[in-house]
């Protein structure tokens, strides 16, 4: 006894410090209901993560395509007008080159559309100027090609006019060096863009070691949330864990406890009729009553932890039958008249009018009830009174009538937060335990397994200081007979009684 | 002296080079009235068309005539005259050589080559082979003449008045016959 409840103690302090209390309460709710919601957490925290890295990375790539229209595009740009530039040129200087007024159209066509397409990139150029350099050099730009251009068409008509003369003297004197005004313009063109592009690559430069950087961020931050969240899980499960073998181990401590207490008082008996202290026939049957009652306790409590431990992996499915509430109502009350009579408790019985009979199983149901009514007999109050109730319903859940069959104790009832927890094996109340009730804590878990395995279910409300009802739900024989017919469900299981 | 040698020496040789048989000239009218005329012929205006910064709006039928002769060689604005001629053979060189200079082909060209020679005429008339090419050739000089049937004038050129008229009134008499091809 004494191993066992150092091994209970090492247990819990292995549990962890004052400072993890809170992240530790938390974790141990996530591991109660179920650690797949820190995986979706963290799954979902990655998809975020993820979005956020996509987006930097499409923000990264048209940064990069701005960087390249804006600079690349420029030069692109200036290179063309440079060339129409020249192409406007060459076409007056080719016209120059014959006497034969048709070709010498030709050649004035070629330089009008040429000095288009300039006109029109110096205009493109001008709206896209941004800064005040561009801007200056635009306006100088457009000045110095009008002034150009108005030479040219001198040159021009001298040319068509036939005076070859005047028109190479007009260029040497305004052509040319208002054309050198237009290249040096260019050049000027050429040398912002240059600049421009010069400026981009920095940009660009710099904005990737950006990107970079908030990947890496990003990624670090990734791998510390994956970390954590791994860590979280493992420890929630391990708190799980620890938390379950606590329980075994105040299980172990109760049943030793309980099997401790009868095992002494049959020995006590044992060693007393041995040494021939008893000796008047109304002291020996006075001994016998003992020895009957405590070894009828040991064998209830081996049935209980047997049973519990043949339901663990769960519980295979009952032979169902149609019972009558009566049946029931007898078994039971037969079942327990003997804990009825030893505690003093008395089992007020109300069986509703004109009930259906029950689809479940006899042994079950009653091995369920009787769980219920001992539970009751444990808890209940002062008024040693129990109510067993059977009564019928319609389950809002199915559109079945079902019937209930409950057991109302007026006892020190169940706390709220408890009340979700009184199923689950080897879970005893602290006020239970602070009220040195005895108990292994498995007999709602095996009540709830064995009515899940009639297809049953068992409800619970309670009230501080009022008491509570623990409620048994059974299909109604007609009802699951037609459901088990509709679904043309193998009827074997149901036979009546 | 020089260079006006020049210029007669090669005045001779375009007319040498652009001598051909001389058609038939009905020289007594000045202007054709296709009303009036005993053949009933398809005719269009023939419009006179100048530079768009050409300050002349207006030409009287004498003017005319001495702008495509030659005895007139710059413009109010001081630009120098550049007469653009459709190859020989065209209609509307035909109607322009008959209704204006009141000359057939031979005669022109004559004349011409003997004013060039003399010195009396500065340039010879540019030959072109398409409207188009007379347009754009009016619309880059700026003392350029010439003439297009009505339907070819567009923006790029200016349509004069000849007394006061322009080819659309009814009593426009500068004519030219339509082709049979067009």
């Amino acid at each position: 006894m004494n191993n066992v409840k150092k091994a209970s103690k090492n247990v819990v302090s292995q549990l962890p410090p004052q400072g993890m209390a809170v992240l530790d309460r938390l974790l141990n709710c996530a591991s109660r209901h179920s650690s797949k919601i820190l995986l979706v957490a963290v799954c979902c925290g990655i998809a975020v993560i993820g979005v956020l890295v996509v987006r930097d990375l499409q923000s990264t790539s048209e940064e990069v395509q701005r960087l390249f229209r804006e600079s690349i595009g420029g030069m692109q740009r200036a290179g063309a007008l440079q060339y129409d530039a020249q192409e406007t040129r060459r076409a007056i200087l080719y016209a120059l080159t014959t006497a034969d007024s048709n070709l010498q159209l030709v050649y004035a066509d070629q330089t009008r559309a040429a000095d288009h397409r300039v006109s029109n990139s110096i205009e493109d150029y001008a709206r896209q100027a941004n800064t005040q350099d561009e801007i200056v050099l635009a306006a100088q730009l457009r000045q110095d090609w009008t002034a150009y251009l108005a030479v040219r068409d001198e040159v021009l008509a001298s040319i068509l006019e036939g005076s070859i003369h005047d028109a190479v003297t007009r260029d040497l004197a305004g052509g040319v060096p208002a054309f050198e005004r237009v290249r040096k313009d260019l050049d000027e063109v050429k040398r912002l863009y240059a600049e421009e592009a010069e400026r981009s690559a920095r940009n660009l430069e710099r904005t990737s070691r950006s990107s970079a950087r908030r990947l890496a961020g990003i990624l670090s931050f990734t791998f510390l949330l994956l970390s954590a969240g791994v860590w979280a899980i493992q420890r929630s499960q391990m708190l799980g864990r620890m938390q379950f073998a606590k329980l075994q181990m105040e299980f172990v401590a109760s049943v030793s406890h309980e099997l401790r207490t009868p095992l002494a008082v049959i020995r006590s008996a044992a060693d007393n009729l041995a040494d021939g202290i008893v000796q008047t026939g109304e002291a020996l049957r006075r001994y016998g009553l003992v020895l009957r009652h405590q070894s009828r306790r040991m064998t209830e409590l081996v049935d209980q932890i047997l049973t519990f431990a043949s339901t663990e992996d769960g519980v295979e499915p009952l032979p169902l039958q149609s019972i009558a509430i009566d049946q029931i109502v007898r078994a039971v009350l037969s079942h327990t008249e003997s804990a009825e009579r030893e505690s003093g408790f008395r089992i007020e019985v109300r069986v509703d009018q004109g009930l259906p009979r029950a689809l479940g199983n006899l042994n079950g149901i009653t091995q369920v009830l009787t769980n219920l009514i001992v539970n009751a007999i444990k808890y209940g109050g002062d008024d040693r009174l129990i109510t067993l109730h059977a009564s019928a319903t319609e389950n809002p859940r199915e559109g079945l009538d079902e019937i209930l069959i409950a057991v109302t104790d007026r006892g020190m009832g169940i706390d709220t937060a408890e009340i979700h927890h009184v199923f689950e094996p080897f879970y005893r109340s602290p006020r239970v335990k602070n009220a040195q009730i005895h108990g292994t804590g498995l007999g709602l878990s095996v009540a709830r397994r064995i009515a899940e395995s009639m297809g049953g279910r068992i409800s619970v409300s309670s009230q501080i200081a009022r008491g509570s009802t623990f409620t048994l739900h059974l299909k109604t024989a007609t009802e699951a007979a037609s459901q088990l017919s509709a679904i043309d469900a193998p009827p074997a299981r149901l036979m009546s009684t | 002296m020089m260079r006006g040698r020049r210029v007669r020496w090669a005045a001779l040789a375009w007319g040498l080079l652009l001598l051909s048989p001389a058609p038939g000239v009905r020289s007594s009218l000045l202007w054709s009235d296709p009303l009036s005329g005993s053949e009933a012929v398809a005719t269009e205006p023939l419009a006179i068309v100048v530079n768009r910064s050409n300050p002349v709006d207006d030409l009287s039928s004498l003017e005319l005539r001495h702008v495509f002769l030659g005895s007139r060689s710059y413009w109010s604005n001081g630009r120098r005259i550049t007469l653009v001629m459709r190859e020989p053979g065209d209609q509307e060189r035909i109607a322009v050589l008959r209704d204006i200079c009141s000359m057939n082909e031979e005669q022109f060209k004559n004349h011409f080559l003997h004013g060039l020679y003399t010195g009396e005429i500065l340039v010879s008339p540019k030959i072109l082979s398409s409207p188009l090419g007379v347009r754009k050739f009016i619309f880059n000089v700026p003392g350029a003449i010439g003439y297009l049937r009505l339907g070819d004038v567009d923006d790029s050129v200016k349509v004069v008045r000849i007394d006061e008229l322009l080819p659309n009134d009814k009593r426009y008499r500068l004519r030219v016959q339509i082709s049979t091809d067009e």
